[in-house]
């Protein structure tokens, strides 16, 4: 009974919480115009032009929010799928093969720490400002974390499930997929989810320095523009589609892959 | 049990090969580099390796590369800084209390998923063009990242250690910074660790949007003028001082917590 009401106590004081930031910014930007609105935009401006944008209004970049997300969506989605159909295998048959992993391993820790966002001014030399370049830059951003993350799911597996696995006379093909592979799964769908969030975040990198739609360019248009509520409408769609594709996972994981956690 | 000819051979294979897989792969590089139709996008590797060399003596821009590196160095540095306080503080009261908790983490949770380089256009409109807002930028990749870590790591201090310490008559202070602190720093070493790497990605962002110098702006310029090999060389730097900091943070983490090797989290 106490803890009961020790919870609603905190759930009503997260509830004030954001009611009172809405409030005090309210409070300083329409009603007692302490910030000017150039800075930061009221919230109920912010929530208008959230409206507006919502139901088919293009000013002042030129398209609705919903084509600015499809065309952020298919380009996110387009690289991170091919980051990680080549990231997950050539993790997994780098920590398999001994001999490629003492050629493959040194090349691939160089291309490591170079941030995917490195990548976008070569991306851009050699593929142009269309969707490959941007898928290009994604690529990057997803496959090295689908990589990094197959490599240690493998390498985690337990000798002694393999000694088992090849005394019950298992064949090499055998034992990575009925016993490696499986024990690399809660690692493997980590490293999908790291490598979709940075992807998203790589994204709108992208955005910002070349590309005609999408949510990246809609921010930066709307900066040139002197349009703040336009910038935060666009962050905020940016943070909660983040949330949104994290969680998907998260719950997918949840649902089929056994172990790990 | 094998021969000593064999285990030496075994040693040294890995060294081997990759010696193998850089010579093969500068090899390929430099032959498509040179002999075809590619070699108007792609450099050859020699080329690159020379001009990285040059560019510590002949400056690129204004500066030498020293300077950008030194300049991107800065501004990541003073803002991982006012991250770790920031980000430590607030992780900590976060996990201890959960009034702070309940007031915070909303407003928390919905700032996190939005990434640091959304918060460009703004930062620009709040701080201007010069190095405020890119401390600004840095500072949020790395704030959220360590804060996150630190409020985990606080509250998954084990209940019995606890319990131990209140019941042999510690005060909350004592609890505080006996068992609860301690317990967190493998979290919040390896909270710095990625925000680090986060912070370094998020300068070079932020150079390549607006900035005068830095590693960002070597290649954003490189870029600009079709200058692949500069591009390149600006690569090179950010992948070796990135590789370099990650490192840093990895030894020093080693350094500090040894405990953590055996407890193994």
């Amino acid at each position: 009974m106490k803890n009961k009401t020790a919870k609603y106590k905190y759930r009503i004081l997260s509830v004030c919480s954001v009611i009172a930031v809405l409030f005090i910014w309210e409070l300083v930007t329409d009603i007692l115009h302490l910030i000017s609105p150039m800075m930061l935009p009221s919230p109920a401006k912010v929530l208008n032009t959230l409206i507006y944008k919502l139901t088919g209004g293009v000013n002042p970049d030129g398209a609705t929010l919903l084509q600015h997300i499809a065309a952020s969506m298919k380009i996110a989605l387009g690289g991170y799928t091919v980051g990680v159909l080549v990231g997950v295998p050539l993790g997994i048959a780098m920590a398999w093969n001994r001999k490629f992993e003492m050629f493959a391993k040194p090349l691939f820790d160089v291309i490591r720490p170079i941030p995917a966002l490195a990548w976008i001014p070569l991306m851009i030399l050699w593929l142009g400002i269309g969707y490959w370049s941007k898928v290009g830059i994604i690529f990057f951003a997803a496959f090295i974390s689908a990589t990094i993350n197959s490599y240690a799911g493998i390498k985690r597996t337990s000798q002694v499930h393999l000694w088992v696995a090849s005394t019950f006379g298992a064949s090499k093909r055998q034992m990575l997929f009925k016993v490696a592979i499986p024990t690399a799964l809660p690692m493997i769908f980590t490293g999908l989810r790291l490598a979709l969030g940075s992807s998203w975040v790589a994204l709108v990198a992208a955005e910002l320095l070349a590309a005609t739609r999408g949510l990246g360019y809609m921010i930066q248009v709307a900066r040139m523009l002197g349009r703040p509520d336009v910038i935060i409408v666009g962050m905020i769609t940016i943070g909660v589609i983040g949330y949104l594709l994290s969680t998907v996972l998260e719950k997918l994981q949840n649902k089929y892959v056994k172990g790990g956690k | 049990m094998e021969s000593k000819t064999s285990r030496f051979m075994r040693k040294n294979m890995a060294a081997f090969m990759t010696i193998v897989a850089f010579m093969s792969l500068l090899l390929v590089w430099e032959l498509v580099a040179r002999f075809t139709n590619a070699g108007m996008f792609l450099p050859p590797a020699s080329e690159i390796i020379s001009k990285f060399v040059e560019s510590f003596t002949v400056p690129i821009g204004k500066h030498r590369m020293l300077v950008h590196i030194g300049v991107s160095l800065y501004r990541v540095g003073v803002a991982f800084i006012f991250a770790t306080i920031a980000g430590i503080f607030l992780g900590v009261s976060m996990g201890y209390s959960k009034t702070v908790e309940a007031i915070i983490k909303p407003i928390f949770e919905f700032i996190r998923p939005i990434p640091p380089l959304a918060w460009i256009p703004m930062s620009i409109l709040w701080f201007g063009l010069g190095d405020q807002s890119k401390f600004f930028i840095i500072f949020l990749g790395c704030f959220c990242f360590i804060t996150v870590n630190t409020y985990d790591g606080t509250k998954n201090v084990d209940h019995v250690l606890l319990g131990a310490a209140r019941m042999l008559g510690a005060s909350e202070r004592q609890v505080f910074f006996r068992v609860v602190l301690p317990s967190s720093i493998p979290y919040i070493f390896a909270g710095l660790q990625i925000a680090i790497t986060a912070g370094w990605s998020a300068v070079v962002g932020a150079e390549m949007v607006r900035s005068d110098e830095g590693v960002g702006w070597l290649i954003v310029m490189g870029m600009t003028n079709g200058n692949t090999v500069q591009i390149m060389v600006g690569m090179l730097a950010i992948g070796i001082v990135g590789y370099i900091l990650a490192t840093a943070m990895a030894k020093l983490e080693g350094r500090l917590c040894i405990w953590n090797q055996q407890q193994g989290i």
